[in-house]
């Protein structure tokens, strides 16, 4: 068993300052509720633990210049609650209040959500909806933005390159015609791992669709934008005719898997059906 | 084996240790400060048997490194009340029968009270969503929540007549 | 016939503490951070404890090298088969395997041969538990994997792999045979034909298997651990080779059982442990080991062809049930016979023809679970009673009322039911309560609703000449003590104890205090298991309380000048009964008495033997025979919301009904019946073992799912008190019936939404988007 060191940076100067010292020797742990139960089958011994769980600096919801910002320490269960979020995109909140439980919510962080990458990470697809960026800090205190569509490479992997850490999401105030869904299917209603999730939002011009964004995720590698779907909507009357189309358009975006939770056909099947649910529900909701 | 100091106010009183960086807070209230009412039943956040209160929010303590308590307040069920004070929660649990092997109760009392503090008066469904990170194999839940119910309103009607003292 | 309790209750039918909502005694401890339960207890100088478990689900051990383990620093022993003295008892029942014979395994350690993925090969115990983990990384094992089987049907298929050393994997078989089932068959309007199929699953006590073992004073190995026998002390002396008195098992308060903690666990890695170092030894078992090594519900594969006539008379039910008992024997047999006896239901049906088998596969072994034996043949005969109602357009409701056995009726193994039986009340009751079907509140969803009724015994198999034994006390001061080797896992067992003796002592309840679990120090009352000890331990203390209370009596009966009968005890004070006279000088303080009788050498406490009914075994060619000393009969009924386009389904409303005899304290009789609604709900809804060649892919809480407090309603109970019951004021057991039909009603309900039925458990969202066709 190797020995694991421990710095809680408490400003992001020192940060900087941890981070220009180890380098890739960096392992983040924020909320830990993946990466302790990791530690503790083996799965992952890392050397040196930064813990940025208490960086004031990294824990905010706030309204900017129109777009919305959130750090990536701020928990779930500070998401699920937000004014900000509910005022402004409730789906997200929505997703937030589906992820694990209580507890686990009161710990998990968005951060560690999108950076630990799982197909399934519960604010993954509504983010993508949202078209949200994620803010990278490298050693040497540069920053970068990445797309989150940009931001998922494969399975548990990212943009992230060791001793990079993920401290921020941004995602442009959603407009007042923007209209949300989400959905996640869960083999029972607490702490349940997602079995498959759609989140979409919709640009109206009255009954034509002007710009789509829809997510999807646990049904794939990675938590996936279904671009074909949404190039369908755009520009179109969205009637009935054109959500079976959807519906048949989405099967051949995802690439679902069979596991203890699900076979691949019903989880393919299931995300078809979600996909028409939400986008109905969108219709008669705005964000 | 690298060791860090820790100084954590357990139920009101400051205790220290020495714990490695991979020690959790389950491992630290158990191992070191004789939590023994902090309960080990999955050791991954999975059912709630561990929770306590950290810094006023219900938390696993297995999901929890020790270090990151370091400095801060944490409550158990020994914190929610005593023979002498007890809390109306622990009053109403037995009087409801809601407790049966009572292995969960430490974990489903704290986790109560969390909710109680955050929200005094919760409907039937604000509770069992508020409980739902702590599993019962043996009550079905019912007289949980009836207990939790039940001990609102005498939280409610404790508080009112401290204000009005 | 029946030997019917001959000491019926003098006390006043206005009981005083019983069947009053009273707070349990040990509630208090729990609520207050107080009670210790297994692995709570240290002592200086406690070694920890590790097992290493088999990789392989079938493999020959090659060999196994311990020295590099042994050597790490911090580590004190490390064992194996060899280090076991009797690493290997058979038990043997019966004569041969066809005719209700079985012969069964125990083995401590494997050591050539192993049988399921996760038996355990080697123990460590450590100063540490960090260090005894790294230890049991550095024991090398050689195996060479063998092929295995994994399906019951496959392993009793002659030429199967060879689970054991015997030639068949069959481990015994049942038959029961009652009239001319060809004939039955000829009789029938209707036929209803289907397999089905109920998975393994878990126990999922919120307390892991743990356990403290030291060595005492007198050199006794003591252990204390989280079990509901206490009595496997002898089992574990025999291990060791050591007399029976030199081994002790205390029981404290166990965080759930469930008949997981019915067979050994810890217990005996413990004292070989303490044996061998001479030091306490702690160990508790991780979740993951929990439910990869340790014992589970039995998978069952059940064909059922039952027939009924158009007026809806069961004239014919063909039953074949096979079980998986995976790689040791256990407790399969009994199981089985449970089902045996439990595969008609609560129903007379002219002609039956049964036959059951259980059967040795390289999964994981199971043994005792909640209801043993009976949930699984529920599924099956409650889902066919269903499909015939539909063929005969009568209600669920209707057909079962025209088959309900009733008090004085025979079930199909000529046993004839001499105890209460009022299936059908508690059938009209729940579904009255179940009340008109809720409104969809969408046009995707579909309501529905089903029923399901259960018997099922409590009380051991009688030819097990079960007993149990209590002891009682008045001290000089007054005060109760009660001594009961009754091991407490959450459904107050030790409670129910304080309130007959404070009944029958007329003292308040809080006067008792309550001694259990010790296999030393206390009457051994026997398992908690088989939904038996309120039904003997609570008549045991209740014999013990009365012989006490004879001599209080007949004492006061002297000082007072009158006959002891006339004589009653109340809040501490013996008065005569009011409609004799209400003299109120003519009154005794209790302790008055008892300083009386103290004088007198008037002894104070009684330890008392309740025997229940003691039966040969029955004829195992055609089932005929008794075997259970009573049945607790019940219904569940159930309401769900499916969601038609993704499957899902919540649970709207659940209704228990359970005629209980009499319920000693309503509140813990409540709290099994919600409890029990649930713990069936899981079985029928979510819980499933899943396994791949014998490997568990469900090892933790995060894949093994059971209900959240957000996954089902407020259970709604109803008790029906008929007093008919062989327990203590006419009670009948709970523990285990409270759960048997749940799972049978929730799948009815789902088949009635969905119109279509789904013939295996769990009943998930996907299996009913395959049902309907959508895949």
């Amino acid at each position: 068993m190797s020995f694991t060191e421990y710095i809680k940076p408490k400003y992001l100067s020192d940060l900087h300052r941890v981070m220009a010292e180890y380098e890739a020797r960096v392992t983040v742990i924020a909320g830990g509720t993946n990466l302790i139960p990791e530690m503790r089958n083996g799965e992952k011994s890392p050397e040196l633990l930064i813990d940025i769980s208490d960086m004031a600096e990294l824990s905010f919801i706030r309204e900017n210049n129109g777009s919305i910002a959130i750090g990536a320490a701020t928990t779930i269960a500070e998401m699920a609650a937000s004014p900000v979020l509910l005022d402004n995109s409730p789906m997200l909140a929505s997703a937030a209040k589906q992820l694990g439980n209580p507890l686990t919510r009161n710990r998990a962080t968005v951060g560690g959500n999108l950076a630990n990458a799982s197909p399934c990470a519960d604010t993954a697809p509504p983010l993508l909806a949202l078209d949200a960026s994620v803010e990278i800090l490298s050693p040497g205190g540069k920053t970068r933005q990445v797309p989150l569509s940009k931001f998922f490479h494969g399975y548990k992997f990212t943009d992230l390159v060791k001793g990079e850490i993920l401290t921020g999401i941004t995602f442009p105030k959603p407009h007042d015609s923007t209209k949300g869904s989400h959905t996640k299917i869960g083999l029972r209603n607490a702490a349940s791992i997602c079995v498959a999730s759609i989140a979409v939002a919709l640009d109206m011009d009255g009954k034509t669709c002007r710009k789509a964004r829809v997510a999807a995720g646990s049904v794939a590698p990675i938590p996936i934008r279904a671009r074909r779907v949404e190039k369908l909507l755009e520009g179109k009357e969205i009637n009935a005719a054109l959500l079976e189309e959807c519906m048949a358009v989405v099967k051949e975006e995802i690439s679902p898997i069979s596991d203890i939770r699900g076979s691949l056909e019903y989880r393919s099947y299931v995300t078809a059906m979600i996909l028409k649910r939400n986008i109905k529900r969108a219709l008669k909701q705005e964000i | 084996m690298k060791t860090y100091p820790v100084e954590i106010k357990v139920n009101g009183e400051w205790q220290k240790a020495e714990v490695t960086a991979r020690d959790t807070l389950l491992d630290l209230l158990r191992d070191h400060f004789g939590a023994f009412e902090v309960k080990n039943g999955c050791a991954q956040g999975d059912c709630g048997a561990c929770t306590v209160i950290l810094a006023n929010k219900a938390v696993n303590a297995c999901l929890t490194l020790a270090l990151q308590a370091n400095g801060k307040s944490v409550t158990t069920l020994k914190g929610v009340g005593t023979p002498d004070h007890p809390h109306p929660l622990q009053q109403s649990f037995v009087e409801h029968g809601a407790i049966q092997c009572g292995f969960c109760t430490p974990g489903m009392v704290v986790s109560a009270k969390a909710l109680l503090d955050n929200n005094p008066a919760p409907t039937r469904n604000e509770i069992r969503e508020g409980i739902s990170g702590n599993l019962c194999r043996c009550t079905g839940y019912n007289k949980i929540v009836e207990a939790i119910e039940d001990a609102s309103l005498s939280v409610k009607n404790k508080s009112r007549r401290e204000e009005d003292a | 016939m029946l030997d019917k309790l001959k000491e019926k209750p003098t006390v006043r039918p206005d009981y005083r503490v019983i069947g009053k909502p009273v707070a349990r005694h040990d509630a208090w401890g729990k609520v207050f951070a107080d009670t210790k339960y297994a692995n709570d207890y240290t002592l200086p100088g406690t070694l920890y404890a590790k097992v290493l478990r088999s990789q392989y689900a079938a493999a020959k051990v090659l060999s196994i090298d311990t020295r590099e383990a042994a050597k790490l620093s911090g580590v004190e022993a490390v064992m194996t088969a060899k280090d076991v003295p009797h690493n290997e008892t058979v038990t043997r029942f019966g004569q041969t395997h066809k005719v209700g014979g079985f012969e069964g395994l125990y083995r401590v350690l494997a050591e050539k041969k192993i049988r399921f993925r996760g038996e355990a090969i080697a123990l460590v115990a450590a100063k540490s538990l960090a260090i005894a983990e790294k230890a049991l990384g550095l024991i090398k094992i050689e195996y060479e994997p063998l092929e295995g089987v994994f399906d019951p049907v496959e392993a009793m298929k002659p030429g199967a792999y060879r689970v054991g050393e015997d030639e068949s994997n069959v481990i015994c078989s049942y038959k029961v045979r009652k009239g001319d089932i060809a004939e039955g068959f000829d009789l029938a309007d209707v036929i209803v034909e289907n397999t089905y199929r109920v998975p393994m699953v878990d126990h999922a006590y919120l307390e892991p298997e743990s356990g403290v073992a030291w060595l005492d004073d007198d050199g006794v190995i003591t252990i204390r651990a989280a079990t509901q026998v206490i009595e496997h002390f002898r089992g574990i002396a025999d291990v060791l080779g050591l007399p029976h008195n030199k081994v002790r098992v205390i029981a404290p308060m166990v965080g759930g059982g469930f008949g997981g903690k019915e067979d050994i666990t810890v217990e005996t890695y413990l004292a070989l442990l303490v044996w061998k170092t001479k030091k306490p030894v702690s160990l508790t078992y991780t979740r993951e080991e929990s439910i990869i090594a340790h014992s589970k519900r039995h998978p069952y594969v059940m064909k059922y062809k039952t027939g009924a006539t158009k007026d809806g008379k069961l004239v014919a039910m063909e039953a074949e049930l096979i079980s998986d008992a995976g790689g040791y024997v256990f407790l399969s047999p009994w199981v089985l016979l449970y089902s045996t006896v439990k595969a008609t239901g609560p129903y007379d049906i002219t002609h039956v023809k049964i036959d059951t088998h259980t059967v040795l596969t390289n999964n994981t072994f199971s043994s005792a679970n909640r209801g043993f034996g009976a949930p699984q043949p529920c599924f099956a005969y409650e889902s066919q009673l269903d499909q015939i109602a539909k063929h005969l357009n009568m209600t669920p409701l209707e057909i079962r009322k025209k088959n309900y056995l009733h008090t004085g009726d025979s079930l199909a193994t000529g046993r004839v039911l001499e105890h209460a039986v009022e299936t059908e009340q508690t059938a009209e009751k729940a579904m009255e309560a179940l009340g008109e079907p809720s409104k969809p509140r969408s046009p995707r969803e579909k309501i529905g609703q089903g029923m399901a009724s259960s018997m099922m015994s409590y009380g051991r198999m009688t030819f097990l000449h079960d007993t149990s034994r209590s002891y009682v006390s008045l001290d000089l001061d007054g005060s109760v003590t009660v001594k009961c080797g009754v091991q407490d896992i959450g459904g107050g067992q030790a409670s129910s104890l304080a309130q007959i003796a404070a009944e029958v002592l007329g003292v308040p309840l809080e006067d008792v205090t309550v001694y259990i679990g010790d296999s030393a120090l206390t009457p051994l009352a026997g398992t908690t298991t088989a939904t038996r000890q309120l039904y003997m331990s609570g008549n045991a203390t209740y014999k013990a309380a009365m012989a006490v209370r004879d001599n209080l009596l007949s004492k006061a009966a002297d000082i007072l000048d009158t006959a002891p009968e006339n004589l009653d005890i109340k809040d501490r004070e013996i008065c005569i009964k009011p409609d004799i006279s209400d003299d109120p000088d003519r009154v005794l303080a209790l302790d008055d008495v008892v300083r009386a009788c103290a004088a007198d050498g008037l002894q104070l406490y009684n330890v008392a033997q309740f025997n229940a009914p003691a039966r040969e075994l029955i004829d195992f060619t055609t089932g005929q025979g008794q075997v259970f000393a009573d049945f607790t009969f019940g219904t569940h009924a159930m309401e769900v919301a499916v969601d038609m386009d993704t499957g899902k389904v919540n649970v709207l409303k659940i209704v228990s009904c359970f005629d209980v005899g009499k319920a000693i304290n309503p509140l813990s009789a409540e709290g099994q019946l919600e409890g029990g609604a649930l713990y069936g709900l899981g079985y029928g809804m979510l819980e499933e073992v899943i396994l791949d060649k014998g490997n568990t892919l469900t090892p933790s809480f995060a894949e093994y799912l059971i209900p959240t407090s957000v996954d089902a309603p407020d259970v709604k109970t109803i008790m029906i008190e008929s007093g008919g019951g062989v327990g203590p004021f006419g009670a009948k057991g709970l523990g285990e019936p409270s759960c048997v039909s749940a799972a049978a009603a929730f799948a009815n309900a789902v088949a009635d939404a969905i119109g279509v039925r789904i013939y295996d458990l769990p009943v998930t969202a996907e299996k009913i988007i395959r049902a309907l066709g959508k895949i």
